[in-house]
């Protein structure tokens, strides 16, 4: 969680907008968010929602055409702002001619860093990413799963306060990205702010705090990633009670009659699965199976484009509240 | 001036790594041997002779080593996507291009000394002297022609693409001579409208021949060097040019969304 209320991004009424007159494209409408110091804040949203471009916008590489994006509280992409903070692209070729050592060196001296630090840093950073020993390497013979590696590596050599990356595990196989997870463990741990974009949902729900879920340009949901899971708890229980019906209480619950006396229940609410099962208990109904699952980020991430597309009309208030339904 | 020089040895690095400048030299050794070869007969005059080509052809080979790196490396940084991590670290725009404008000045650099060695080498070959303050000179000018060849790539890969500003660039360095003697014997001729036009193309476009100093480098027994006033004349009128040019890129740069 944050550290403090210190914002090191804040984005105001963003609108990002590519090409002019009538084939102008609004890539991003109008978003708002802030990401504070020591948070870990994930960024999703379906492809084209604008994820890519607000970053973008972060670093200076496109310019608003409306709003204001600051970052360190100076205006984004000034020199200042990019002082402190290491960036990933999403995708990112890096020169063929260079070996790793000397692409670390190239990123790290334009971070400030002298040279007798980088030949002090390098060697271990590139075992932290899983590339120890491809320092003389030249990039053209890396994969792209080692060039991301490399991507990862030249972002964090400098030790940033914040870190920005656009997809964070693309091109990473299973080792990679579990290699990945414990650098960002470390560096959450250590305090670094950290704010990135991944179709991985289940990187986003163990990795951050909080998620901002945008979709065709705008904010749909920002909120702690635990506010999102807790009312989503799902519980199947299947249960046996005597012959005949059930008591009503059980029915107005939505039991479903399975045969052979059984029935089962599906209840979406931690409170009514404890009520429920303390009633079946006086009864001395039979509880056969119970089973409870969490609907994972990814399944409301599904809803809400789903939603999204079914009612492209309806508002980010429309579909935040669609979905807070069970 | 650290972060100009950390990009510019990027550049100098790509220049001297791949095969290009390497290819273009060894073909260049070619026609000069060839030349070089010529002495079995015995020629009269055959040192000037091999003079006026190994120059003619070490000053075209590093103009087109010049232009198509000039050219090349603000498409492929967009194209690759190799901007974006780099103009996340704390480095201006103006910066960047600064650094990418003094690699290929570094790369060009790199060049003429390549062709300088197996210059020397023919000379000593054929018992021909070497005039080294006008081979300085040469040099020297050669490196403003191609700073200004380059900043004009750099604009015209952002005005247009990479085979427009590599195209271009090369029809520019070949006719430029053309067009300098072109206007001067039109002039003559045209109206007062088309004088102002002649006489403004001469202005707004650099005369690349000012640079060449090979013929006086052939003839050193009759061209003493130039005085250190041409020579500083001829900085500023190369600085005027790479100023604009670097300029014009900068502005269309500047504001270009990545």
């Amino acid at each position: 969680m944050a550290d403090t209320d210190e914002p090191l991004i804040e984005v105001r009424d963003l609108v990002v907008d590519y090409g002019r007159g009538k084939k102008v494209h609004h890539a991003v409408r109008g978003i708002s968010f802030r990401v504070n110091r020591g948070e870990c804040v994930g960024f999703i949203g379906a492809n084209g929602a604008g994820k890519s471009t607000t970053m973008k916008a972060l670093l200076g590489f496109v310019f608003p055409a409306g709003g204001s994006v600051r970052v360190f509280g100076a205006p984004a992409g000034s020199v200042e702002s990019r002082r402190r903070l290491g960036y990933l692209p999403e995708v990112a070729l890096y020169y063929p001619f260079m070996k790793a050592r000397e692409l670390l060196e190239l990123y790290g001296g334009l971070q400030g860093l002298s040279s007798g630090e980088l030949k002090r840093r390098i060697p271990p950073l590139l075992d932290e990413v899983g590339l120890g020993g491809r320092g003389e390497s030249l990039l053209k013979n890396f994969s792209k799963g080692m060039q991301q590696r490399l991507g990862i590596a030249q972002a964090i050599i400098a030790e940033p306060e914040l870190l920005i990356f656009d997809e964070l595990s693309s091109g990473l196989d299973p080792l990679g990205r579990h290699d990945l997870r414990e650098v960002l463990l470390r560096l959450k741990a250590a305090g670094t702010t950290i704010f990135f974009s991944s179709h991985e949902l289940s990187e986003v729900e163990s990795l951050c705090d909080r998620v901002i879920m945008i979709n065709k340009g705008r904010v749909v949901t920002e909120a702690p990633v635990a506010d999102l899971m807790k009312p989503l708890n799902v519980f199947d229980v299947r249960f046996t009670c005597g012959e005949g019906d059930i008591p009503r209480e059980f029915q107005e619950f939505g039991a479903v009659d399975q045969g052979n006396n059984e029935w089962s229940l599906h209840i979406t609410d931690q409170d009514a699965y404890a009520r429920a099962v303390a009633r079946m208990a006086e009864l001395g109904c039979r509880i056969q199976s119970t089973a409870s699952r969490s609907r994972s980020l990814e399944d409301y991430f599904i809803d809400l484009v789903r939603e999204s597309r079914d009612h492209p009309a309806a508002e980010a208030g429309h579909h935040a509240e669609a979905l807070s339904r069970p | 001036m650290k972060k100009i020089w950390l990009i510019a040895r990027g550049v100098l690095l790509e220049a001297v790594r791949r095969k290009e400048i390497y290819a273009l030299v060894l073909t260049s050794l070619l026609i000069i041997a060839c030349v070089v070869l010529l002495d079995f007969f015995q020629l009269h005059g055959i040192s000037k002779f091999y003079r006026e080509i190994a120059l003619k052809v070490m000053s075209a080979a590093t103009a087109v080593a010049t232009v198509v790196l000039a050219a090349r490396q603000l498409p492929r940084e967009f194209e690759n996507r190799t901007i974006y991590p780099l103009l996340a670290k704390p480095v201006s725009r103006w910066r960047f291009l600064a650094g990418k404008l003094f690699g290929v000045l570094l790369a060009a650099a790199f060049c003429l000394a390549l062709f300088l060695v197996v210059f020397v080498a023919g000379s000593l070959y054929l018992h021909a002297p070497v005039p080294w303050k006008l081979m300085l000179q040469f040099v020297y000018l050669q490196l403003l022609m191609m700073l200004i060849l380059a900043s004009l790539a750099f604009w015209l890969s952002l005005l247009f693409n990479l085979d427009a500003a590599i195209t271009v660039g090369i029809i520019f360095y070949i006719t430029s001579a053309v067009i300098t003697s072109a206007t001067a014997f039109i002039y003559e001729w045209a109206s007062g409208f088309g004088k102002a036009l002649l006489l403004a193309l001469n202005y707004v476009l650099p005369q690349l021949t000012l640079f060449d100093l090979s013929a006086k480098t052939v003839h050193s027994d009759t061209w003493p060097p130039l005085s250190f006033q041409t020579m500083a004349e001829l900085t500023v009128y190369a600085g005027v040019f790479i100023t604009v040019y670097t300029a014009l890129a900068m502005l269309s740069f500047w504001r270009r969304p990545l």
